[in-house]
């Protein structure tokens, strides 16, 4: 499944050269020949989760989500503190250019772009007598904080779990690669405005982090956002964890607190479970 | 093919690209003189520089001391300024750089262990070090912009280095890549510890065209050259490194 980049094409072009040009790749991935009408005629295999299109529409979903949720608390009047309004609105204005991006590579691609959902950020589904998953995120600072904290960090594991994903064009990963530290630099931000306000968190997840509480429905946010960032079994080798004792503690100046382990690896996420965080919102 | 048999030992090989540059020359020259019907005289020697390390080797071995000598070098900024904090510090600052330190160090012994699995040939000469002379780290305004430079660049080159890797095991490269959003994350605390709000600022987020809202990016070799004046007298060549794409 050859891909033509997008933006190998724009590449080529002068670097002042800032439209994007369009059609210029015939498919992405097996799921964009599965968006066709001809779709469900297709066998079941046909639509996995792990080809370049399903990697970035959930990635663009994603974004979509950030976006709304900033553009809506930035509208809210008092919600987000005057010092902190030039803050957010950078991160608003980088999801917006993100979700311009992805959907500029989509539709380049020759693919659907999704429609857009109509968010919900309250956890009802826009079900009225659902249960609310997610209590003031749009009217109370501190819970509008602990929300943009998973989401971000969330995004930062997203952008890894899909970072090689996109093999056969280059450009494109290298986009992915150059977009994942721009949510990590978010992420790190808005865990440092936390802290500010007494919660005790690091700039990355850290087992010291203070747990969000959430119902359990709204659970599997948690699980997306930081689950399995405790780990410390990294592999340079399949089936054979490193074994960081060995090298460490038994040279000067690497007597490292055994917390910063797994701070110093920041994890991907399974994509189904991101899927289902994601659900939640709409 | 392993990543993890082409140990170069770097104090061994006198080969270094400026000398091999020099003795090809001589070579073309002698070469020259037969092809003219002459005799040829012994060359002198080559007076090899002691100072200029081997090249750093091609392919993902290259890179992965390229990514060596970086972690050496923010490493040993956390490390110093964990060490002797600024009198100006705050509590938060020496908390930050502690685990800064700790992170950066388990990068670096992480990396030097890709490079070398059993820990025994010494990949740099014993003098071989990055020089803190030329940084200011006993004032906090001097520790967090050294600090906040460097991770800057690491912050800006893991997104050029990662799709270099050719390997078909993809597990180093995972790992380089959890390590690369950390350096983000280090990076964006610096920036905000100094100047509260500069996180993902402009000065390293693309503002315009198709790639805006995207990370400015460095080159190794960028980064390689800033590096240079902190690893004098040595001298480190990179070109055999896999090119930018």
């Amino acid at each position: 499944m050859k891909l033509i980049s997008l933006l190998d094409q724009l590449a080529a072009a002068p670097a002042t050269t800032a439209t994007p040009r369009r059609a210029l790749l015939q498919h992405l991935g097996r799921a964009a020949v599965a968006a066709l009408p001809l779709a469900a005629a297709l066998p079941a295999a046909a639509s996995t989760n792990d080809t370049a299109y399903d990697a970035l529409t959930q990635l663009l979903l994603l974004e979509r989500l950030q976006l709304a949720f900033y553009t809506r608390a930035l509208a809210v009047p008092g919600l987000i503190p005057t010092a902190q309004t030039a803050d957010f609105q950078r991160l608003r204005t980088h999801q917006e250019q993100h979700v311009t991006f992805l959907t500029q590579a989509l539709q380049g691609a020759g693919s659907l772009v999704p429609a857009l959902p109509a968010f919900d950020f309250s956890g009802r589904r826009r079900v009225a007598s659902n249960p609310e998953l997610f209590p003031n995120v749009l009217s109370d600072y501190d819970a509008f904080l602990a929300l943009a904290q998973q989401l971000e960090d969330l995004g930062v594991r997203l952008y890894k779990t899909h970072a090689f994903a996109v093999v056969n064009d280059l450009q494109l990963t290298l986009a992915v690669l150059r977009l994942h530290p721009v949510e990590a630099q978010h992420s790190a931000h808005v865990r440092g405005l936390r802290r500010g306000r007494g919660v005790v968190v690091e700039n990355w997840p850290s087992d010291s982090d203070a747990a969000i509480t959430r119902p359990a429905a709204a659970q599997i946010l948690t699980t997306a956002a930081t689950g399995g960032e405790e780990n410390i079994l990294q592999y340079q080798t399949p089936g054979k964890p490193i074994v960081f004792s060995d090298f460490l503690l038994i040279r000067d100046n690497t007597a490292i607190h055994d917390s910063a382990l797994p701070e110093a690896f920041d994890e991907p996420v399974n994509s189904a479970i991101a899927q289902a965080a994601l659900n939640l919102f709409f | 093919m392993s990543d993890h048999n082409l140990l170069p030992a770097w104090r061994e090989q006198s080969l270094g690209r400026r000398v091999f540059l020099r003795v090809s020359a001589a070579s073309a020259a002698t070469v020259a003189l037969v092809a003219a019907g002459c005799t040829t005289t012994t060359p002198e020697p080559v007076k090899v520089d002691p100072y200029l390390l081997s090249p750093l080797p091609a392919g993902d071995v290259g890179l992965f001391y390229f990514a060596y000598l970086l972690a050496i070098a923010k490493a040993t900024i956390f490390q110093k300024v964990a060490d002797a904090p600024p009198t100006d510090f705050t509590a938060t600052d020496r908390a930050v750089f502690t685990d800064l330190r700790d992170h950066e160090v388990i990068h670096r012994e992480l990396l030097r262990r890709f490079l070398d699995p059993k820990g025994e040939v010494a990949l740099l000469p014993a003098d071989f070090a990055f020089s803190l002379t030329s940084l200011s780290l006993t004032t906090r305004a001097g520790a967090l912009a050294a600090a906040q430079q460097f991770a800057d660049l690491a912050a800006a080159v893991y997104p050029t280095v990662l799709p270099l890797f050719s390997s078909a095991n993809l597990l180093p490269r995972t790992l380089l890549l959890k390590m690369s959003s950390v350096h983000a994350r280090h990076a964006a605390t610096l920036r905000n510890l100094r100047t509260p709000g500069t996180f993902a600022a402009d000065d390293v987020v693309l503002t315009t065209g198709v790639l805006a809202g995207q990370l400015r990016t460095k080159t190794p070799l960028e980064v390689l050259a800033v590096l240079a004046p902190f690893f004098a007298p040595y001298v480190i060549s990179a070109g055999n490194l896999p090119l930018p794409i």
